[in-house]
């Protein structure tokens, strides 16, 4: 499998379960290693970095099961993306600014000082984009960041993706949700088994007929569909 | 309830400073002074293993290693407070030693690692000629013994090491330790290295430790390896912060305080089951109180109403909030 990420664009990545989609995303940002292949940002090899490197050079991921400091504040847990992000802020102060500012922008400000723990899943959502983007990434990686909400949460999180990459970041975009993929992406890729299988413009990928046959499987002939 | 504990250490450290001044008996400075010691390593330890939630059973190395070295170096006639830095200094490359290989692991296994580390350490002084192997080794000083001075240089530690438990807990730093705690991966997925942090703490801790260890061997004037590198050294140090209420500034010293005075007659008068005694105890605290007795005097506060709901007033109190005491 491989792919290119252009800037500034939206890229969605689907496919049916165990396609490999969180794994890529674990592989890219340092969690597993590669067995094989190679990764680049910009033209230079990031293959097997450290997450904490890779923060360093920009690349910043959500996790699908969200894993907020539970014991810490709302503030305190974007605190500490603030304090240790691309570019750190020491004083804190100034760091709690920030992070104010990055949960106003998710929404978030009203419970600044409430515990994590304390917060409903679709918050602690757009808490785990809050602590991600501020560490001020060019490339944000997020996992299924609308699983399990409602659909206004839902329309509130996809706003907040093209708020985001007005800014000027690339985002990457796992999501079991077809609608909310369609409606916000630039590009689309189709993973199955662990392979690359289709990639285009969400119209490309909606009429490609080996997509439809991985998500639906085939027509068994002589069947009518609608029998 | 409006509290506002910034002043109370200073009036604790005041009276701690007066006190010998009012004609203790040399039985109760010794008290104070082992009390003291043991406060230190109390407060170290808890630095790694409260704020950064990284348990640990090899402090007893670092607790000896620098009672050798302030031993060793004040028997050639060494100023004893550059003893005691030397003390830091030795510890502080043996905590580089250690946690280099036994950072990579985590939980239980970093934990299985350090009590590995210790036995091996405890052996090899056990058959080490220069430094009088099993049978010890005693320190000739010259000049007058003078109780004081110890308590006082045992105070200064103690109050070093507060101001720097102080000083972690409310920095970035300290912040980094509370995430890397509760959710290592999730902390490095933010740009803290954990590892390095993790290193950093250690040596801090392990600093401290090994001055507290040639602070305690100059006043005993005799060490031996089944002493200061003993297991029961390591549990000690780590009881002393779980008492209290780990991961609290005050709850190691709490811990620290109650250990020193209670150990001694506990020894004295259960010799062959005091460690029995302190297994039962940190299985009571872990099932019942596991924010030891810091989150139960606070428990006390909140029965008895006055302190409603100041979450503000219990971060500034205890350190951190109740919830992560759960997670050790």
């Amino acid at each position: 499998m491989s792919f290119e990420i252009p800037e500034r664009h939206i890229c969605g990545f689907i496919g049916p379960n165990g396609a490999g989609k969180t794994t890529l995303f674990s592989i890219i940002t340092g969690a597993f290693p590669p067995s094989a292949g190679s990764i680049e940002l910009r033209g230079n090899d990031v293959t097997g970095m450290k997450a904490a490197a890779l923060v360093k050079l920009g690349v910043a991921r959500t996790h699908q099961i969200v894993r907020p400091f539970k014991a810490m504040t709302v503030l305190e847990n974007v605190q500490v993306a603030v304090h240790f992000g691309r570019q750190p802020i020491a004083a804190t102060a100034a760091a709690r600014e920030q992070a104010m500012n990055v949960l106003k922008l998710v929404g978030l400000e009203a419970k600044a000082s409430s515990l994590a723990s304390v917060l409903s899943l679709g918050q602690q959502k757009r808490l785990e984009v809050a602590r991600a983007l501020a560490t001020g990434p060019d490339l944000l990686l997020l996992d299924e960041i609308c699983g399990g909400l409602t659909s206004a949460e839902t329309r509130d999180m996809l706003h907040l993706l093209q708020d985001i990459r007005e800014r000027g970041a690339t985002i990457m975009y796992v999501e079991h949700d077809m609608k909310a993929v369609m409606a916000v992406c630039d590009r689309i890729t189709v993973l199955n088994f662990g392979q690359k299988l289709a990639e285009g413009t969400p119209q490309e990928i909606q009429n490609n007929e080996a997509v439809i046959t991985a998500y639906l499987g085939k027509p068994v002939p002589g069947e009518h569909p609608s029998a | 309830m409006k509290f506002a504990p910034g002043f109370l250490p200073w009036v604790l450290l005041a009276v701690l400073i007066i006190l010998p001044a009012l004609g203790l008996s040399p039985n109760i400075t010794r008290l104070l002074f082992i009390t003291l010691v043991w406060t230190t390593t109390s407060i170290a330890w808890n630095l790694l293993g409260g704020f950064a939630g990284q348990v640990s059973f090899g402090f007893a190395v670092f607790y000896g290693l620098g009672a050798y070295t302030a031993a060793l170096l004040i028997d050639r006639g060494v100023n004893p407070y550059l003893a005691f830095m030397a003390s830091a200094v030795v510890a502080v490359i043996a905590s580089f030693l250690i946690g280099l290989p036994t950072f990579r692991l985590r939980g239980p296994y970093f934990a299985i690692a350090t009590i590995g580390v210790t036995e091996a350490v405890r052996v090899v002084m056990s058959n080490l000629s220069i430094t009088g192997g099993a049978s010890g080794f005693r320190i000739s000083e010259h000049g007058p013994f003078r109780q004081v001075h110890h308590y006082y240089t045992a105070l200064g530690a103690a109050a070093i090491a507060v101001a720097i438990s102080i000083l972690v807990s409310s920095s970035r730093f300290g912040l980094a330790l509370r995430a890397i705690r509760q959710d290592e991966d999730a902390a490095a997925g933010l740009g803290v290295n954990p590892y390095q942090c993790k290193l950093w703490t250690h040596g801090l801790a392990a600093a401290l430790t090994g001055m507290a260890g040639g602070i305690y061997a100059r006043y005993a004037g005799y060490i031996h390896p089944q002493g200061v590198f003993a297991f029961a050294t390591s549990i000690s140090i780590l009881l002393m912060p779980v008492i209290g209420g780990v991961g609290t500034v005050w709850g190691a010293v709490l811990g620290g305080v109650i250990f020193g005075i209670v150990e001694e007659e506990l020894v004295a008068n259960f010799p062959q089951i005091h460690l029995l005694l302190y297994g039962t105890l940190l299985i009571l605290i872990i099932l019942f109180e596991p924010d030891g007795l810091l989150g139960l005097l606070r428990r006390l506060f909140r029965r008895y109403g006055r302190d409603s709901q100041s979450k503000e007033a219990d971060q500034a109190l205890w350190g951190r909030s109740r919830l992560e005491g759960r997670e050790l």
